[in-house]
């Protein structure tokens, strides 16, 4: 464009000049007929540092995955875990959906949680076993320390303030889970206060009834571009599940997380869930911050944990990255 | 849900019409198109085909509820939440014994006690809620042809002598067991489709399906091209109608697995494929390290499958005359054993 003016003889600046001027008379029309968000999503690294410096983190009460995460489930970034049946994934979501809700004296967001079933594992007794645990490692810490905010933190951090901030959505086919998200941003604007998103089973209503994998491909892309709009958008966390398929190969089969190579793009983060003998073990294989690592972990009657209490520390480095952030607090058990 | 119909998602007549002449008429065929495959089919701008969208999605949605809620409807009735088993370190394991709601499948070798565990709970289904059953009927798909209806009375009679003390009783019993003979996996799934009539006028409380294995390992040879997904294809289709039917109408329903032998072909196998409860052989002590020559033991059906139910129990022989429990796959804790005998 910049070029036909320079053909009648104007510098590129003042060609530059004339185009920003038709610009603002179209741009003024557009935002005159959208109603939509809109927001421009462009700032410099500079921006995005201080954000991201900033930002949140939902901790995971196992502090060696929290370690190779980096701090916690990230908010606004995509969080898949995949893993063989029985092996932690729903227990994950569910400690993630409690710990969500943490508030920001103790280390946490202080956010809602949003909870969408395809499966139908949620179990509310085992919430409620995660949340009695959360709010007893809550009252510890306010006991030791004694100070004002953690007290008054505690009135409303109850069981019932819990349960009544997780929302739970059970979308039996693949269908109501498409609608479910493209209802899921006018959700969040009206629940300002919810930091998560959980889709358990993102796989499971995908794998039948598709015999045209394009249109699989495409509806999946579709629900991943939403997601991460979304997490975006409400600076959430957005934590997916995902299966394990068998993929027969010429010597042997290998377990590989389900729904195909392109889905493999959709999330920014991906955990996968394995066991060793009987030991579960958790990887991060894709992270853009974080190295590739494996650490163990445990499923005990008060959620996800570590295997052994980690060393008492201090975390110097975690002050430093979230001067905001109270120094973490250490694992009692 | 996905087959509701345009119309009755409230969008215009002109629109339903006009949609109908491309073949639009359900909310899934709505949903299923991209936004500027909607621009065009309905000539409509990219903000009205927004709104559009949502007006169809909320007719598909889900309800939202918030976990206190859930909470608060299943402490009112508490004793619906589970089926009591009557072992008492088995229902202390599964919290209560049998959850309603969802799907439990019980895998063993054969001969371990299967069949006979599904007849007991059908009995203990029938009896009123203030011995620990349901109050209901039973529902009891049949693929192997091992139901028998003189060992259900046995177990009653000899279980419960004082409630089951007449004939009458026991007849009563009997005829709220309803037993359908399905020899192939087409036959089951029609049956499993047609259930939600009879679960509403017979007043079912139990479903049964013994066993799942048998009748998919005989029409389904894995080792042939296309079979997998085809299986795994059946299989996902069963599992969630038989969850929606679990859920919808709040009752147990238990499916019975058997084991296979996956062989390696002399290739060390990932210890990591398969959880090392569901690999029997790690407790029958066959070998320690990862490396396995010969093969594991495991649940059959497949990994989908074993995605698909909530909870797995797993039958095993311990000694000569006991069998044990080993339960996992559950909503709570890690894998616990009990033991069990037959009576």
């Amino acid at each position: 464009m910049v070029l036909t003016f320079v053909e009648i003889g104007i510098s590129k600046e003042e060609a530059l000049e004339a185009l920003q001027v038709v610009r603002q008379e179209c741009h003024g029309d557009a935002t005159r007929t959208a109603g939509g968000s809109g927001a421009t999503r462009k700032c410099t690294a500079l921006e995005l540092l201080e954000e991201e410096q900033a930002q949140g983190f939902i901790i995971t009460f196992c502090s060696a995955l929290d370690n190779i995460l980096g701090g916690g489930v990230q908010l606004t970034k995509i969080t898949e875990i995949c893993g063989a049946p029985g092996v932690g994934k729903t227990q994950l979501c569910m400690q993630l959906a409690v710990d969500v809700q943490i508030p920001e004296c103790f280390g946490g967001v202080a956010g809602e949680a949003v909870f969408i079933d395809t499966e139908g594992s949620f179990m509310v007794d085992r919430v409620v076993e995660i949340a009695t645990a959360c709010v007893r490692h809550c009252q510890l810490i306010a006991e030791a320390h004694q100070e004002e905010d953690n007290l008054k933190a505690l009135e409303t951090f109850s069981l019932e303030s819990i349960l009544s901030h997780i929302y739970y959505f059970r979308c039996r086919d693949y269908v109501e889970l498409l609608a479910q998200v493209y209802l899921l941003p006018d959700f969040l604007s009206e629940h300002s206060k919810v930091r998560l998103v959980v889709v358990d089973g993102i796989a499971f209503p995908f794998r039948h009834d598709f015999e045209d994998l394009s249109l699989r491909t495409r509806l999946l892309n579709g629900l991943a571009q939403q997601l991460i709009i979304i997490a975006n958008d409400h600076k959430s966390a957005v934590v997916l599940t995902n299966q394990m398929t068998t993929r027969i190969g010429q010597s042997q089969s290998t377990l590989v997380p389900a729904l195909g190579e392109s889905w493999g793009h959709a999330a920014t983060v991906r955990l996968i869930f394995h066991w060793d003998n009987s030991q579960r073990l958790a990887t991060l294989y894709k992270s853009p911050s974080q190295k590739e690592s494996t650490i163990p972990y445990h499923i005990t009657s008060h959620g996800f944990r570590d295997v052994q209490p980690p060393a008492v520390t201090q975390n110097a480095e975690d002050t430093e990255m979230n001067p905001r952030k109270r120094p973490r607090r250490e694992e009692e058990k | 849900m996905a087959a509701k119909k345009l119309r009755r998602a409230r969008l215009s007549e002109e629109l339903c019409e006009r949609l109908s002449r491309y073949q639009i008429t359900t909310c899934q065929d709505f949903l299923c198109l991209s936004l500027l495959e909607l621009m065009k089919v309905t000539g409509q701008s990219y903000y009205d085909v927004q709104k559009l969208l949502c007006k169809v999605s909320r007719a598909c949605a889900p309800k939202m509820q918030t976990a206190y809620e859930m909470k608060l409807r299943k402490s009112v009735n508490p004793s619906s939440a589970f089926l009591s088993t009557t072992l008492h370190s088995l229902d202390k394991v599964l919290h209560g014994g049998v959850p309603c709601g969802s799907l439990t499948e019980i895998t063993s070798p054969p001969g371990c006690g299967k069949t006979q565990f599904c007849i007991m709970v059908s009995v203990l289904a029938t009896l009123p809620v203030s011995m620990g059953g349901l109050d209901g009927a039973v529902i009891y798909i049949d693929t192997e042809s091992a139901f028998s209806a003189e060992r259900l009375i046995e177990i009653a009679g000899s279980r419960f002598p004082t409630y089951f003390d007449s004939d009458e009783k026991l007849f009563c019993m009997t005829s709220s067991v309803h037993l359908y003979r399905e020899l192939t996996c087409g036959a089951v799934l029609n049956r499993i489709m047609s259930l939600e009539e009879e679960i509403i006028s017979k007043k079912v409380k139990l479903i049964i399906i013994d066993s799942v294995a048998s009748v998919v390992r005989k029409e389904f040879d894995t080792k042939l091209q296309g079979n997998l997904a085809e299986r795994s294809n059946f299989l996902a289709r069963g599992a969630s109608v038989l969850k929606y039917l679990a859920e919808e109408f709040s009752i147990p329903v238990i499916l019975t697995n058997q084991i296979t032998t996956s062989l390696s072909n002399g290739l060390a196998i990932q210890a990591d494929l398969v959880s090392p409860a569901d690999d029997l052989s790690l407790s029958e002590g066959a070998s320690g390290s990862g490396k396995r020559e010969s093969g594991y033991v495991t649940a059959a059906l497949g990994n989908t499958w074993s995605h698909s139910v909530n909870t797995r129990l797993i039958l095993q022989y311990h000694d000569l005359l006991t069998r044990e429990d080993t339960g996992l796959i559950s909503g709570y804790e890690t894998t616990s054993e009990s033991p069990s005998g037959t009576s």
